[in-house]
């Protein structure tokens, strides 16, 4: 018992310590229930809805009620030029930057189409703008989209390769 | 030469299962080297297997149930030996309503000297469903090994009977799994001495419901049935998944759905293609690996209460290196790099590379796979089967990997790739991997569309052999001829069941030291790609002629040490009785 209770007070000092890491720059990674409450299980863009891969689902909170979120989505249903520049969504619900970049309230499509940059585009599959990518070649066990807390805001990964969000 | 722009590196979100390259021609059929040595030579056409002829839907390979059959085992059913080999056949549409004879799986009895008989008639054993898989057990400990088979439809347990006979103990046991049954795997994870079973689920399809043809599916804006933007059969992104199933085996021999119970039941349906039950993290008790097409990988530490945790992506097995889901198909199993412990070879999709998971212990894997050579060979081939072997027996674990692409229309298109392709073997130096060439007009430089692979010794020379199944095609049985090979040794490993080890040692390691290499094999069922190598360990000694220490690390936990009286032989080790022959 002694043990169990040593072992949860210990639970929750890192517990603390990580959200205050999260916290850094106002954002709070979302995890768990709170997480999947934001997370939209399909997203529209050029024409179909198709499912978010929930595994591969990420959100952030700034400040109090802000979120940004993101998931890469099935593309089995697109044709082959739409998968070949599009892989996911980003929904925000204030004006963000990514990589400087500004990025008003609304719903996004993204994908890589360009080596070493993230390409956003509008809900009709217009490119609106590229970003280039940071390789964070250190980061160990490496998830298809993830998200981490930065000093600047959020770190949004595919792989190895990140940009960074911040409110604006 | 090739272009490789991008390719794999490409992809981002989901599975690496195709981004368009640009090539100039195929790297997977017609490489050869004139300087390369013959290591196998292809025997088929002197044994009955040559008559055999693997059947899976229709050429067009219009849905996606007609291309991943189906699997072979190595395995000795009557006790003489000498392995046998038992190919899984698939079937088609109109045989699967009764309209026309069903493809028939086939045993072929071993009668030595590459001589082999067809005995499917007389053991029961044709399937005559549509079969992708078989895995081998002993499972109710009587010493003579059973099978199930993984079919399409309704699977089957056939009982060998010890007079040359199966039964089919599926429904009266527990085990007429439905749905999709593909790459399953035995082993006891409760350490009750009685095997369990897991079987992976692949997709969900209704024959009656079926996705549109590929002619079809463009003016049905399908276009999830495109490849590189040429349509093509669906899935299986696009489809449902299938949930896996472990059937847990009580002392009446029956077996029971404990799925859900121990946390194995794959709740959200990834495309299961391979499993095996394994010592990842060397406790004594057997542990799970399971392979899926398109999506993460699952591997389960078993916690020892009958439940097991899934930990695919904090020990690294789930995605790739750069945090990618693959098309994952086969799983190859061993210490590659003899630093005792267990390793992980799966084989991928085209336009990416296999990947090889080194354990390095404390159940923390990293992907190696191009340090260790397997890398940038592999992306044009779309691998199924693969196996470490040490096909010169210097005592290092060598690779075989069976190919061949799922979409015809490859062949009509420069892409790269073809829909044959040839088989790629590599050699282990000392944990670095090298591509053996292919001679011309040698049996590796034909291209087949492979499926599964099986590894033994079929003649009892010392040296590896295989059998490949291939799609809709003949089989290939390929005879090691290798001219500069060491010593050996072959362990037929016997369990005690009164100490809760199964009888056929299924999760049994065995640890051998020659010189200053300790080798590791371990007794495993199933993996591959849907089949299943001869059970007997073969460790190559190299300039050996005597083994220092052998020690086994049975399924149950106890260790025992022997003294191995004689190399260049196959010896048989009782669990508490020593070396007996």
């Amino acid at each position: 018992m002694k043990h169990s209770l040593k072992q949860f007070s210990l639970t929750l000092a890192l517990l603390a310590v990580a959200v205050s890491v999260a916290a850094q720059g106002g954002a709070t990674i979302l995890t768990g229930a709170e997480l999947t409450r934001v997370i939209p299980t399909g997203f529209y863009f050029q024409g179909l809805s198709a499912p978010t891969q929930m595994r591969n689902a990420a959100a952030a909170r700034f400040g109090t009620d802000r979120y940004v979120i993101s998931g890469l989505v099935d593309t089995s249903g697109y044709s082959t030029d739409v998968r070949a520049k599009y892989v996911g969504f980003l929904i925000t619900d204030s004006a963000i930057t990514l990589n400087g970049e500004s990025l008003p309230t609304g719903a996004y499509g993204f994908g890589f189409a360009t080596q070493g940059k993230m390409t956003v585009m509008d809900l009709a599959g217009k490119d609106l703008f590229s970003v280039p990518v940071t390789n964070d070649k250190d980061l160990k066990r490496p998830r298809p989209l993830m998200m981490s807390a930065d000093q600047g805001g959020v770190r949004l990964y595919n792989g190895k390769d990140y940009v960074v969000i911040a409110t604006k | 030469m090739a272009s490789l722009a991008s390719v794999a590196q490409a992809q981002t979100g989901g599975a690496s299962t195709g981004a368009p390259a640009t090539y100039t021609s195929r790297r997977t059929v017609g490489i050869t080297d004139p300087n390369a040595p013959v290591i196998f030579e292809d025997v088929t056409d002197k044994t009955p297997l040559a008559n055999f002829r693997h059947r899976s839907g229709e050429a067009a390979k219009d849905y996606i149930f007609e291309t991943p059959s189906g699997g072979v085992a190595i395995f000795d059913y009557d006790g003489d030996g000498r392995p046998d080999v038992y190919l899984v056949n698939g079937s088609t549409s109109a045989a699967m309503q009764g309209k026309e004879k069903a493809p028939r799986a086939a045993l072929y009895r071993n009668l030595g000297n590459w001589k082999f008989e067809d005995v499917t008639d007389k053991a029961g054993v044709a399937n005559e469903r549509w079969g992708f898989s078989v895995a081998v057990g002993d499972y109710n400990n009587d010493g003579r090994p059973d099978m199930f088979v993984g079919n399409f439809g309704v699977s089957r347990l056939y009982r060998n009977n010890g007079d040359g006979t199966f039964t089919d103990v599926a429904e009266k046991l527990g085990v007429a799994r439905k749905g999709w049954s593909t790459g399953a795997s035995w082993g006891d994870y409760d350490g009750d001495g009685r095997l369990d079973l897991f079987v992976p689920g692949y997709v969900q399809i209704d024959l009656a419901n079926l996705p549109p043809k590929p002619t079809g599916a463009a003016g049905q804006g399908q276009n999830f049935c495109q490849f590189r933007g040429v349509a093509v059969m669906c899935g299986p992104r696009g489809l449902p998944g299938e949930g896996d199933t472990l059937y847990h085996q009580k002392p009446d021999g029956t077996f029971e759905d404990v799925s859900v119970k121990a946390g194995v039941n794959d709740p959200e349906k990834y495309y299961g293609f391979s499993s095996a039950f394994v010592h990842v993290d060397d406790d004594k008790l057997l542990d799970l690996i399971v392979v899926n097409d398109s999506t993460p990988k699952q591997l389960y530490i078993n916690k020892g209460d009958g439940t097991f945790e899934e930990i695919g992506y904090p020990s690294g097995v789930a995605l790739n290196e750069n945090g990618r889901e693959q098309a994952g198909m086969g799983l190859a199993v061993g210490d590659y790099d003899n630093d005792g412990r267990i390793d992980f070879h799966i084989t991928n999709f085209s336009d990416d590379s296999n990947v090889l998971y080194h354990n390095d212990g404390d159940k923390n894997f990293t992907d190696v796979t191009f340090q260790a050579g397997l890398g940038e060979v592999s992306i044009p081939f779309l691998g199924w089967g693969t196996s470490f072997l040490d096909f010169d027996n210097d005592g290092w674990l060598d690779l075989f990997v069976v190919n061949g692409h799922v979409y015809p229309a490859v062949d009509a298109h420069q892409w790269g790739t073809s829909y044959a392709q040839q088989a790629l073997l590599f050699h282990n130096n000392k944990g670095k991997f090298e591509r053996v060439g292919a001679p011309p007009g040698n049996a590796l430089a034909n291209a087949w569309p492979g499926r599964g692979l099986a590894v033994g010794d079929l003649d009892g020379d010392g040296r590896l052999d295989l059998v490949i199944n291939n799609l809709d095609a003949k089989p290939v049985m390929l005879r090691n001829v290798a001219a500069a090979t060491g010593h050996w040794l072959g362990l037929h490993l016997v369990g005690d069941v009164s100490k809760k080890t199964p009888r056929d040692a299924i999760g049994s390691v065995a640890y051998l030291t020659t010189g200053n290499v300790r080798q590791r094999q371990d007794v495993v069922s199933g993996a591959v790609y849907c089949s299943q190598n001869d059970m007997t360990l073969h460790f190559g000694l190299g300039a050996a002629t005597k083994v220092e220490k052998l020690e086994v690390k049975w399924s149950n936990g106890t260790v025992e040490y022997f003294d191995v009286p004689a190399i260049d032989k196959i010896v048989t080790i009782t669990q508490g009785k020593g070396v007996v022959r």
